[in-house]
């Protein structure tokens, strides 16, 4: 066994190989140290060794269910890779599961943190990620389908639902977009959603994203399908609509009217976000004479200093915001605080007294950058800072009727988006719609 | 999901304002508006009963469905190219006159064609979505416009300028003969309904549409509002004096509280709103005729991603569009406005008659059924 092994592996250095000899058997061993961890002294080198008994032995081969019979030369190769040792004894092969898991700790939801929820979050290993799911959701119709994704990487996901609520008809279209896969390394949740998508360059993510365990159990329960992914601290769900976007899991917890309010709140800083710096263009350019003349005057006068027509103005701004942005994400931590500190002076009071934009821009972008981190869901939130250039592009040609009829626009292009065949911008679907649908297919 | 029924009721009356309907209506408002506005609210409340009932009765099919499989092809086809082509021209001629509109009152130093290709465009991307796309669409757009529409209805019917004297006097020409174009101009506002004709396909079977009383309500609210409020603001002569006469209605208010002092604005922004919602809702409809010509049509009203045919044909009507506003200017538009008001009063009467017997058709086949393909679509 050994020298096959050997030819596959020939220059994998870390990959160890003996024959240990106890002067009653003599075995082959092989397996990856650094992919093993250290069960495999209670599980072979102890009963192996100073404890052995040939009948106690052979009796532990077929009882232990961590033992399995490894006779196919051709899974050896990915056997070793999962973290297996592979064992010749008396002639036989048998793998030995003693794959290292790192994480034990269960982390802290970091990027959808609620106030009174449950702080946990997912981990990268896909068997604590099933037992916080467990915790949550444990009830006997819960399915899980194990697959193997990526050419090389062979990432291991679960595919996870309740089979009594499920829609069928998602699940085959699932399943068939899943075989469509082609990946060699599946590294992270964004990468399958761009391949489960049908059209990857969507404007709007149509699968959500979450690393919150109670989040994934209360979709479990309105029928929707969770993928767990070995390796990725997030789940993905589908099928979604835009209101589970815009939705924290704190709405769920909170008291009913003030939840309320603050998903009113939540969907007018969307709206806000996305058109206002295309409003200003329009207002200060094209129309000024919509506003009161008492409004129009205040802003045209702290307009007085700058030089240039307003879109460059908010150009201006608008890269500075988006630099801070993704300056504060890339920076490490001790250095992200100067960073946050110069912007933030920059974009205070500096850029307005040196005559380079207006006081109400900055107030414009304050507001826009402010509404923009208020969307719970961080790859809707992008999709919609990216928006917003649409819209100031339209307003630099339009002006406020161009704004509007983008607008319109953009709900028909809501409207018209699919999640797995299920609508994904549409008002008042009830759910035993989607019961009969399944009832049908 | 009869709510979707009501939306289209709901925005095809608000809509007339956009085809000269007040315009037609204060034109003749000495002469028998009056008269043919109380004839056209009972026989457009009648024909919009009378045609719901009969699409009901056919559960999932469109017109072009039902059409396609009770009669022969050919004729069957002449019929659909006709709804085609009247549902076209409404499209058209909203999307014009908006853009005119906003010519004169938001952008005036723009070029017209500019804005027509935004609006078109609009049109376009809208009508060529599948019809639930649509409808979902539909939906949205009408709630959000909703508030300001209740607002500036009410704002305009109790404002202190509202001469109520003046739409007593319009009121007295009661006993005035009805002139038939009014009549015709007035039934629009009923004409919803006909929206039917392709969204037929999204009510699964047995939907009943309740509550239908709603139409003679909400639409002669809209009609008497939309010919009456002008009247008032204006004066019974200088009411005649404008053409985009609910624009000027619109400017006699102003909003005390807020940043937008003229009403005339928020008016505009909402008719964008509902324009391209209309736009949308006919270009889609004459499409769906367009695309039932074809010999192995098979309606698909969620289809996703959708045909390239839908793009080519809502291209088609785009360059229609340019067509149009190259071709027309006031007088023109006017004219052709009227006639399709009267063309469309005609179509629907016979759009009632050839349903109404081929109801009467059905029901005798049931006693052989033959399975209609175009009936087992899935909603």
């Amino acid at each position: 066994m050994i020298e096959e092994i050997r030819s596959d592996f020939i220059d994998a250095t870390d990959l160890f190989t003996d024959i240990l000899d106890n002067g009653f058997w003599a075995i082959e061993i092989a397996y990856f140290p650094s992919l093993c961890d250290e069960r495999i002294k209670d599980g072979v080198l102890v009963p192996f060794s100073y404890r052995f008994d040939p009948d106690e032995f052979r009796r532990m081969l077929h009882s232990n269910p961590k033992y399995e019979n490894a006779d196919n030369p051709k899974e050896w190769a990915n056997l070793l890779l999962k973290g297996y040792v592979l064992l010749k004894i008396e002639g036989k092969h048998y793998s030995f599961k003693s794959d290292r898991t790192p994480v034990t700790q269960i982390d802290i939801a970091q990027v959808e943190s609620t106030l009174q929820g449950p702080q946990a979050a997912f981990t990268e290993d896909l068997n604590i990620n099933m037992f916080l799911l467990r915790l949550r959701y444990n009830v006997p119709s819960l399915t899980v389908e194990p697959f193997d994704k990526g050419t090389l990487s062979r990432t291991a996901l679960f595919v996870v639902y309740d089979h009594r609520l499920v829609n069928p008809n998602i699940l085959k279209s699932l399943h068939k977009q899943l075989d469509k896969v082609k990946l060699d390394l599946l590294q992270s949740s964004g990468q399958m959603i761009k391949q489960l998508t049908e059209k990857s360059r969507r404007l709007f993510p149509t699968i959500l994203e979450t690393e919150r365990p109670d989040r994934v159990a209360s979709m479990l329960s309105k029928g929707k399908i969770a993928i767990l992914i070995n390796g990725s601290r997030f789940a993905l769900l589908l099928p979604v609509r835009l209101f589970d976007f815009m939705h924290a899991m704190d709405d769920e917890y909170e008291s009913f009217w003030m939840s309320r309010l603050l998903s009113i709140v939540r969907y007018f800083a969307v709206v806000l976000t996305i058109t206002l710096p295309a409003l200003y263009i329009a207002i200060v350019s094209y129309n000024p004479e919509i506003f009161r003349v008492q409004i129009a005057f205040t802003i045209d006068g702290s307009r007085a200093g700058v030089p240039y027509p307003s879109f460059i103005e908010v150009f201006i701004m608008l890269f500075m915001i988006e630099a801070l942005i993704e300056a504060s994400i890339r920076l490490p931590r001790i250095v992200g605080s100067t960073a946050t500190t110069v912007g933030g002076l920059i974009l205070g009071q500096a850029a307005q007294q040196a005559g380079l934009v207006s006081t109400i821009m900055i107030i414009v972008t304050s507001v826009v950058a402010i509404s923009n981190f208020v969307i719970p869901n961080v790859s809707f939130s992008q999709s919609v800072r990216l928006m917003k250039y649409l819209f100031i592009v339209i307003a630099m040609i339009y002006g406020v009727s161009g704004v509007a009829v983008l607008f319109f626009a953009l709900i028909v292009y809501l409207c018209n988006l699919r999640s797995f065949g299920e609508p994904y911008f549409a008002l008042f679907t009830s759910r035993s719609k989607e019961k009969s649908n399944k009832e049908k297919g | 999901m009869s709510r979707y029924f009501y939306y289209h009721v709901i925005y095809v009356g608000l809509i007339n304002i956009m085809l000269f309907v007040p315009w037609t209506l204060v034109h003749y408002r000495f002469n028998g508006a009056v008269s043919g506005m109380a004839i056209a609210a009972v026989a457009g409340t009648f024909l919009a009963y009378l045609t719901t009932s009969l699409y009901l009765r056919f559960p999932g099919m469109s017109l072009p469905d039902i059409v396609n499989s009770y009669l022969p092809r050919g004729f069957a086809v002449f019929l659909n190219l006709i709804g085609a082509s009247l549902w076209v021209v409404a499209g058209i001629l909203v999307i014009y006159s908006y853009s005119s509109t906003i010519q004169q009152f938001f952008n005036p130093d723009m070029n017209p064609y500019l804005f027509l290709l935004l609006m078109t465009a609009a049109g376009v991307w809208g009508a060529s979505r599948s019809t639930r796309s649509v409808q979902f669409a539909q939906e949205i757009m009408l709630l959000i416009s909703a508030p300001l529409i209740i607002m500036i209805l009410f704002k305009a019917i109790f404002s202190p300028w509202l001469d109520w004297d003046a739409i007593r006097v319009t009121a007295g020409y009661v006993r005035t003969p009805p002139s038939f174009i009014s009549f015709c101009a007035a039934t629009f506002v009923f004409a919803g309904y006909n929206t039917l004709a392709v969204f037929n396909r999204l009510l699964p079977p047995g939907t009943q549409i309740r509550h239908r009383w709603i139409i003679p309500l909400v639409c002669s609210f809209f009609l008497l509002v939309s010919f009456f409020v002008p009247i008032g603001f204006h004066g019974t002569v200088g009411v005649a004096e404008y053409l985009y006469i609910w624009s000027v209605t619109a400017d006699s208010m102003i909003m005390e509280y807020g940043f937008v002092y003229r009403v005339l604005y928020v008016f505009l922004l909402l008719y964008t709103a509902l324009s391209l919602m209309f736009a949308m809702n006919t270009w889609h409809t004459a499409m769906e005729f367009i695309k039932a010509c074809h010999p192995r049509h098979k309606p698909k009203p969620d289809q996703f991603p959708v045909s390239p045919a839908n793009w080519w044909i809502n291209l088609a009507f785009a360059g229609l569009t340019f067509g149009y506003a190259l071709w027309t200017n006031e007088q023109r538009n006017q004219w052709v406005n009227q006639n399709w008001l009267i063309a469309r009063t005609f179509s629907d009467v016979l759009a009632a008659v050839i349903l109404g017997w081929l109801a009467v058709k059905a029901a005798r086949r049931k006693r052989s059924p033959i399975p209609s393909e175009a009936a087992s679509q899935d909603s």
